[in-house]
């Protein structure tokens, strides 16, 4: 079909469409925000609630905007000494942060032997590694709870890192195989062959190379483990070492005792670091999801 | 280009030069297993290990206080078919999987093409992807509450139809399993929406452009073009909720809290209830052996599809 693109009439039919293709943009946006709205109806739930007593939350309509901002302070104390929450905090915080320092780091070390050296088969290697993922975690749970009651790491500190730690260790491995696999050659040949020892030119070539997939990768993993109910409840049900959601959720299994205003205000609580780390960290956050796919 | 042309080189220096790129090649090997030691060490003991003992564990006859002795053939896989409620842990457990599959691809696709081009679209996709940077245990609790019969859902309900509503969401059997697939939608319909966003926004514009000028209306552009170029991503995605449906247990945990038969929510609660309520340790194994079975089964399935789709499409 010839089009003679002088012609006023066809150049007046474009920009019609043109402007037909700008104008739904308004309505969608309209649609769009209704439905945040509808979406958002929970969250407009945990911040009336939060600043509600006992007594104002069972009287009144679970919508209504409350009384004063005053029983907050008291929902907080209430959440945090009822539930064990301040020591929980302190041991998922403990958990989260080195299990996913540790997992990326010996994920790291690990995706530096496989790509950066001269190892036979490594890609059996590889696979022997991420062979640990394939599973549902429902397939660790009998032989873990069973060898931690053996070994004495039921209930421990100490073992839950190290369970952590494995567990956060073979997507990152999958990640950082591909990150560091694509920085030149170059750049370790020649400092190898200035009398480099392999650890400086994993610890000062490499792993600065792959910084931005080192911290997406830390975040997904802290993130997991402060999120974790499973293993924690299984490996670590006393008060000393056991989880910020396990204690969350005891907390809310004893709801009949405990006010709503309460157990929802420490749900909040609960949220509140990795809610502060994706507010800020928002742009490693989305490129781990790049990762990841 | 010239040839290159090398010097002469001895037998004797080529065969010394032979030998320590051998030797340096070994050593560079030792020095990498060394580097992956730590790492394999800890998978190895506390991943790999476990599976093995799980899946010899599922053939024996093992209970908390029995020895671990006895060989029990396939008697715990026989034994799964007597579970009198086991009927409701298979309906269960195939809606999640139904409404995983289904419903976040769909509301996030749904979602992605609304918001693409919207003006403050990143505003948009930050909070809808919000919920799911919350632990499922504390999304969990606040939907308990939400589905309260004094709660949110009912309220808001009462107030439409003008009469009030105390419906127990969360303790008829006819509900709650829609109830909280409902909320495993909300919390993860945010990562469908940004991972599909992501994959359009590696479509070419020229096809859609061309189309556009064409005539062709949205749903062709859509049908024609996007959904084609977009089915590696959507596959991905299923990959992922399907495994998620599979193993769903924090939310269920939680959110049935107050249901009398939480057991049979879905396979994963019920690996849990016979596993360390029951204390049936060999029975819980085996369950374990066929959930990863059915994981496996269906993620490879859906990477075959994946691989079939990504060939038609190069």
């Amino acid at each position: 079909m010839a089009v003679d693109i002088s012609d006023p009439a066809f150049l007046e039919g474009l920009k019609r469409k043109e402007r037909a293709r700008q104008r739904p943009s308004w309505l969608r946006l309209a649609i769009a925000s209704l439905l945040l709205v509808a979406y958002l109806v929970p969250f407009y739930y945990l911040f009336v609630t939060i600043f509600k007593t006992t007594d104002e939350y069972l009287r009144s309509s679970v919508l209504d905007l409350p009384n004063s901002l005053a029983p907050f302070w008291d929902n907080v104390v209430q959440a945090w000494t009822l539930g064990g929450m301040g020591r929980a905090s302190i041991n998922s915080m403990s958990y989260a942060v080195l299990g996913a320092g540790l997992a990326t780091a010996l994920a790291a070390a690990a995706a530096y032997g496989l790509t950066r050296l001269k190892l036979r088969s490594a890609n059996a290697w590889f696979m022997l590694i991420f062979a640990g993922t394939l599973f549902p975690f429902q397939m660790f749970l009998v032989p873990l709870f069973f060898g931690f009651q053996r070994t004495g790491l039921i209930n421990s500190w100490g073992g839950m890192v190290l369970v952590y730690t494995a567990i956060c260790i073979p997507f990152p491995l999958l990640v950082l195989r591909g990150s560091f696999g694509a920085i030149a050659r170059e750049i370790d040949e020649a400092a190898r062959i200035e009398g480099a020892s392999e650890w400086r030119v994993f610890a000062s070539m490499i792993v600065p190379n792959a910084k931005g997939a080192l911290i997406a990768l830390f975040l997904i993993q802290f993130t997991f483990i402060w999120n974790d109910l499973l293993f924690s409840s299984i490996l670590a049900g006393s008060p000393e070492v056991r989880s910020i959601m396990v204690a969350l959720q005891a907390l809310q299994g004893t709801y009949s005792s405990t006010g709503p205003n309460v157990v929802v205000t420490a749900s909040l609580l609960s949220s509140v670091p990795t809610v502060l780390l994706f507010i800020f960290l928002r742009r490693y956050f989305m490129s781990g999801l790049q990762l990841g796919t | 280009m010239q040839a290159p042309q090398t010097p002469p080189i001895s037998a004797a220096i080529r065969a010394e030069a032979h030998r320590r790129e051998v030797a340096a090649r070994r050593r560079s090997g030792r020095v990498a297993l060394v580097f992956i030691a730590p790492a394999l060490a800890l998978v190895a003991l506390f991943l790999l290990l476990p599976v093995l003992f799980n899946l010899g564990l599922s053939f024996t006859r093992w209970q908390r206080f029995s020895g671990l002795d006895e060989f029990g053939g396939l008697m715990n896989y026989q034994r799964l078919f007597m579970v009198p409620y086991l009927s409701e842990v298979v309906i269960n457990t195939a809606m999640w999987v139904i409404g995983a599959i289904t419903l976040p691809l769909a509301f996030g696709l749904g979602l992605a093409l609304l918001l693409r081009g919207v003006p403050g679209e990143g505003l948009f996709k930050a909070l809808f992807f919000l919920p799911r940077v919350l632990a499922p245990a504390a999304v969990g609790t606040i939907w308990f509450y939400v589905y309260a019969p004094d709660g949110v859902i009912n309220t808001l309900a009462g107030a439409a139809v003008g009469q009030e509503i105390d419906y127990g969401w969360l303790f008829e059997s006819h509900t709650i399993t829609p109830a909280i697939i409902m909320t495993f939608v909300w919390q993860t319909l945010g990562i469908n929406m940004v991972l599909l966003l992501l994959g359009m926004a590696a479509i070419p514009r020229d096809p859609i452009e061309a189309a556009h000028v064409d005539g062709a209306s949205s749903w062709q552009i859509f049908r024609h073009i996007i959904w084609p170029l977009l089915l590696p991503t959507v596959f991905v995605v299923t990959i992922l909720n399907v495994i998620a449906g599979f193993t769903a247990f924090d939310l269920i945990w939680v959110m049935g809290n107050g249901y009398p038969a939480q057991r049979s929510l879905s396979l994963a609660v019920f690996m849990y209830y016979e596993t360390f309520s029951n204390s049936r340790w060999a029975f819980g194994a085996a369950i374990a052996v066929m959930l990863s079975a059915l994981v496996i089964l269906v993620s490879w399935a859906l990477t075959v599809m994946q691989s079939r789709v990504e060939a038609r499409i190069r």
